[in-house]
């Protein structure tokens, strides 16, 4: 009877082998060849091939450093004798492989104790330790970490639950299978196998002798039995191709087979998930970052994108992703879950492909997210957290935070984790492309990946409170982006460079004003360009790699805007900034999708904005997915594309994220503006003062989180927008500009008090930062009180 | 796969500093698991050197050795293989092999370790294996002072033993190896 396979046969649409957890796995990690088309011979002989290679390696490895004959032609002595310190000689070797398998020794004794009847066998443990030892001994460059064990045990596992199945599957067939002629039976058969958790003899898989009690009717050919059963009973049929090397459910070469599997998983196959990197401490060649730190920072970047308020508040107990995540991502959540769980989500895990999803020239964000399969193991990382997260938000030290992360509860409802995982999944995807349109537009996007990790760094920082981007983040804002530079960079982003940025911001904003009345009695476009060129300047990006070149000063100052944010923001909550998404009414509905901290604003998501008075609840998605047209001088067709993209981000966004506070809208729109400024001077190709001011409004703006109103801005948004058309238009532009200004800057007071009054609440990073931005936000109001008077008066 | 280091007849301090620093720089924990000293230390920061290097040592007294406690003969059973200690002071005439082989039965040892001699020798003989590792310091005996520091390194693996002698001859440390296989039944060596 072959209910299992019955049973899979009944489910729609099925893989294949979906009963056989170890086959499907191979298929699955790329060894076995995965498309449907594949015959049975065909993975016998794949199989077979992989065994082969396998026992000449262990052959080759774990030689005897004895020399077989005394008469052999002996190896120099003063190399080869025990005592030598050439790490050349065998003994040398002999030593190093004592010594590995002296620490794998430590980790097995504590595998899975409570499966002891299997793991802890002696047979198992020499075989895990054989494995373990061969794949370190082929791989020196990593060498042996405690948690590999954790990796090979459900292989081992599921190859050792595959044969069971097998054996019940056979049961009704064994008669086809035993070489029982005449009746007389041929001494092998003799040979039991037990499955159930003692080690078993050597059988020969397909042959085997049980006592039965029915007899199956003769004569039933394979071809009446069903697909599946049939498949199963061919892949272990000991006569078919290859012979028994080809018998996929083999127990004699389960040591091959698991060998296997773990390299295949180690390696990733050619894919982008690569285990044996995340035991690495090397840093990997895009990102300064060892593999598993950039992963943990991928896995709070959906966090942002998802649940902001509990990124927010992980962020502000300073609690690192790679605490929970490094032991999370090592084994795979092996040590979260039961073994059965754990053989579900990796069922699922390695459902998803490996294959890197995106082409070469295009930028990312997360190397680990390239990947479906990386994406799903982000998106289970973050459904975990949501999972625990009344109770992550109820902590109030990172300790206690830590501790129940690191015990995560024992029964969870594995499904859902799992369903809530594959949502997360298609979200991770997108949000790892940064959108390569134009350099600025993917310097943009940069940003938002980046500055969205200024915080954690930021808030450890005791003085620059304001900048916490390294240098290198700001040079990377111009090249092809690179994702995680900013999540070790942050952390390890030396304050000094950051204070000088914030000395030179400051400074910067008392200069900008000087020059800004000088030129007043300058025709508009050179007062724009120098306004652009201020803000640029001022805005705080200490090296301008400007790379594009007609558009240096816009981008620049695009740029530096954008950063800007995120280091206003760092102060903040991030919860704040989870944009409500809150559709414009209008053709250009802005959604702020407020997955990480705002930079982009989606400048060009902005110009939509504009051209509806938006309320105060108009955000700019920054989704880096929206491919930012931003050469488009036209702001029109830009505007309807910002649109569309806005719209289906943040309707993808909205149902991620839950309501919002306001607060961060204004700014963020207001950054918008400014932004939309950049856009606006590049298109005319001149830089408009008026970016200055506003961008020093805007840095004050950065203050105010819970600046209630920007309809300001919105206005001036729109206002700008229009002008954009022509020259004509700037003189209106630059006058309401100046009006918009103003009234920003009106907001902008108001709400300064109102910090103020806040501020007081906040913990004391925030008050001192307040305390700094208070000061120079006085003075930039004041400036841009005098910017918009000029403009006014054009 | 065990290591068994013979050294002996160091006679520091009084007739060598130090063991030599190509010796010392071979000599590291972790590699050797049986330390068999055939005495003549002299003091007490040899006995806690040789200590360092592998926990497990055994010593037998030699004529100069400031500890008294030492005791004359040791056996003990490594493997598949019975070892004996003995100085070999005690044996006259010394260094002759016919009276080791006597205190080797008595004893009734596979391999027999003594020193005295300071000169390295290693014979088959008759029941067993007797082994001489010299002086690991080139101190100079009663015999003479021609001596070239030397020590034996023993391998014993199930019913083989490799013998691995290193000399420091002018300077250089050279390496040599001897098998010897025990018959299991006729508990005779090679």
């Amino acid at each position: 009877m072959s209910t299992a396979a019955a049973v899979e046969a009944s489910s729609m649409p099925r893989k294949r082998f979906s009963g056989l957890r170890g086959v499907r796995w191979r298929i699955d990690l790329g060894i076995l060849p995965s498309s449907p088309s594949a015959s049975i011979d065909d993975l016998r002989r794949v199989t077979a091939d992989t065994r082969r290679r396998y026992a000449s390696l262990r052959r080759r490895l774990l030689i005897d450093h004895h020399p077989p004959k005394d008469g052999d032609a002996s190896p120099d002595l003063t190399v080869d004798n025990p005592l030598s310190q050439n790490p050349d000689s065998n003994w040398g070797r002999f030593f190093r492989n004592a010594e590995l398998r002296k620490m794998v020794d430590q980790d097995l004794t504590r595998l899975y104790p409570e499966h002891h009847g299997y793991f802890q066998t002696p047979l198992c443990q020499a075989m895990l330790r054989r494995i373990l030892s061969l794949w370190c001994l082929q791989h020196p460059e990593y060498g042996y970490r405690q948690g590999m064990h954790e990796l090979l045990a459900p292989i081992v596992y599921v190859l050792h639950v595959d044969l069971d199945h097998l054996l019940q599957v056979q049961k009704p067939y064994e008669d086809c299978f035993n070489d029982e002629f005449d009746g007389i039976t041929s001494p092998e058969n003799n040979l039991f196998s037990n499955y159930k958790v003692k080690r078993a003899s050597d059988w020969d898989s397909g042959i085997e002798t049980e006592n039965t009690h029915h007899i199956m009717s003769d004569g039933r050919s394979l071809d009446e039995i069903d697909p599946d059963t049939r498949d199963i009973l061919l892949l272990s049929d000991s006569y078919g191709a290859e012979g028994e090397l080809g018998v996929i459910l083999s127990k004699k070469f389960m040591e091959h087979d698991a060998y296997c599997m773990l390299d295949n998983l180690m390696d990733g196959a050619q894919g982008v998930v690569a285990m044996a990197s995340f035991f690495s401490p090397v840093v990997g060649s895009s990102t300064n970052l060892p593999p598993v730190i950039e992963a943990s920072s991928a896995l709070y970047h959906l966090l942002s994108i998802v649940d902001p308020f509990l990124h927010a508040h992980l962020v502000e107990l300073e609690v690192e992703p790679q605490y929970f995540a490094l032991r999370w991502l090592r084994v795979l959540f092996g040590r979260e879950f039961c073994l059965e769980d754990v053989l579900v989500i990796w069922d699922e895990m390695f459902s998803s492909s490996n294959c890197r999803l995106i082409g070469d020239d295009v930028e990312y964000n997360f190397k680990v997210l390239c990947s479906p399969r990386g994406a799903f193991i982000a998106a289970l990382a973050v459904s975990m957290l949501l999972y625990l997260r009344s109770s992550l938000l109820a902590t109030e030290t990172a300790t206690t935070c830590l501790q129940r992360l690191l015990n995560f509860p024992q029964n969870p409802d594995t499904k859902k984790l799992i369903e809530k995982a594959k949502s997360f999944q298609e979200l991770a995807l997108v949000s790892n492309i940064v959108p390569s349109s134009s350099q600025r537009d993917s310097n943009k996007g940069r940003f938002r990946v980046s500055s969205g990790y200024s915080l954690p760094s930021g808030s450890a920082f005791p003085v620059p409170p304001l900048h916490v981007v390294p240098d290198s983040y700001w040079e990377e804002k111009w090249r092809v982006l690179h994702k995680d530079e900013e999540l070790g960079e942050q952390s390890n982003s030396d304050q000094g460079s950051a204070k000088k940025k914030l000395a030179e911001k400051l400074s910067l904003y008392r200069t900008k004003s000087e020059p800004l009345k000088a030129k007043s009695a300058l025709n508009q476009s050179s007062i724009r360009q120098i306004l652009f060129d201020d803000v640029s300047s001022d805005i705080g990006a200490v090296e301008n790699h400007v790379t594009s070149a007609c558009c240096e000063a816009p981008i620049n100052s695009n740029n530096l805007n954008v950063g800007d944010f995120p280091v206003v923001l760092a102060d903040q909550r991030s919860s704040d900034w989870i944009g409500d998404e809150t559709l414009l009414s209008g053709d250009n509905s802005v959604v702020v999708s407020k997955f990480v901290y705002p930079h982009d604003i989606g400048n060009e998501h902005e110009i939509d904005s504009v051209k509806s008075s938006v309320t105060s609840n108009s955000f700019l998605s920054d989704n880096d997915e929206e491919t930012f047209n931003m050469e488009e001088p036209c702001s029109q067709n830009v505007s309807n594309e910002l649109a569309q993209d806005a719209e289906a981000t943040s309707s993808h966004v909205a149902d991620a994220v839950p309501d919002q506070r306001e607060t961060p809208i204004h700014w963020k729109s207001f950054a918008g503006i400014f932004q939309w400024f950049w856009k606006f001077g590049r298109g005319s190709n001149e830089a408009s003062r008026e970016s200055q001011s506003s961008s020093d409004a805007r840095h004050t703006n950065k203050d105010s989180f819970d600046t209630t109103t920007c309809e300001g801005t919105d206005n001036s948004c729109g206002v700008n927008k229009r002008i954009e058309v022509g020259d004509k238009k700037m003189i209106h532009t630059l006058r309401n500009l100046g009006q918009s200004m103003l009234e920003n800057i009106q907001v902008i007071e108001t709400v300064f008090q109102q910090e103020k009054g806040k501020f007081d609440s906040l913990d004391n990073l925030s008050n001192n930062i307040l305390g700094v931005k208070g000061q120079s936000t006085a003075i930039t109001l004041k400036e841009l009180r005098k910017v918009s008077n000029l403009l006014q008066e054009m | 796969m065990v290591l068994v280091l013979a050294i002996g007849d160091l006679h520091i301090p009084h007739r060598a500093p130090d063991l030599p620093a190509k010796f010392k720089s071979m000599l590291v924990p972790g590699k050797i698991q049986h330390i068999l000293c055939t005495g003549n230390l002299c003091i007490k920061e040899v006995h806690d050197y040789l200590k360092s290097l592998s926990p497990d040592l055994h010593i037998t007294r030699g004529e100069y050795d400031e500890d008294v406690r030492y005791p004359e003969n040791k056996t003990l059973m490594i493997g598949q293989f019975k070892l004996g200690l003995c100085h070999g002071h005690q044996i006259v005439p010394w260094g002759d092999l016919d009276s080791l082989a006597m205190l080797q039965r008595q004893l009734d040892v596979d391999i027999l370790v003594t020193g005295h001699t300071h000169q390295f020798k290693a014979y088959k003989h008759e029941g067993g294996v007797v082994i001489n590792p010299g002086s690991a310091t080139g101190a100079y005996s009663s015999i003479t002072y021609d001596v070239n520091p030397s020590f034996v390194l023993m391998d014993i693996d199930g019913l083989r033993v490799v013998v691995y002698v290193y000399e420091l001859i002018d300077g250089e440390v050279k390496v040599d190896k001897i098998d010897f296989k025990k018959t299991a039944t006729t508990q005779s060596a090679h």
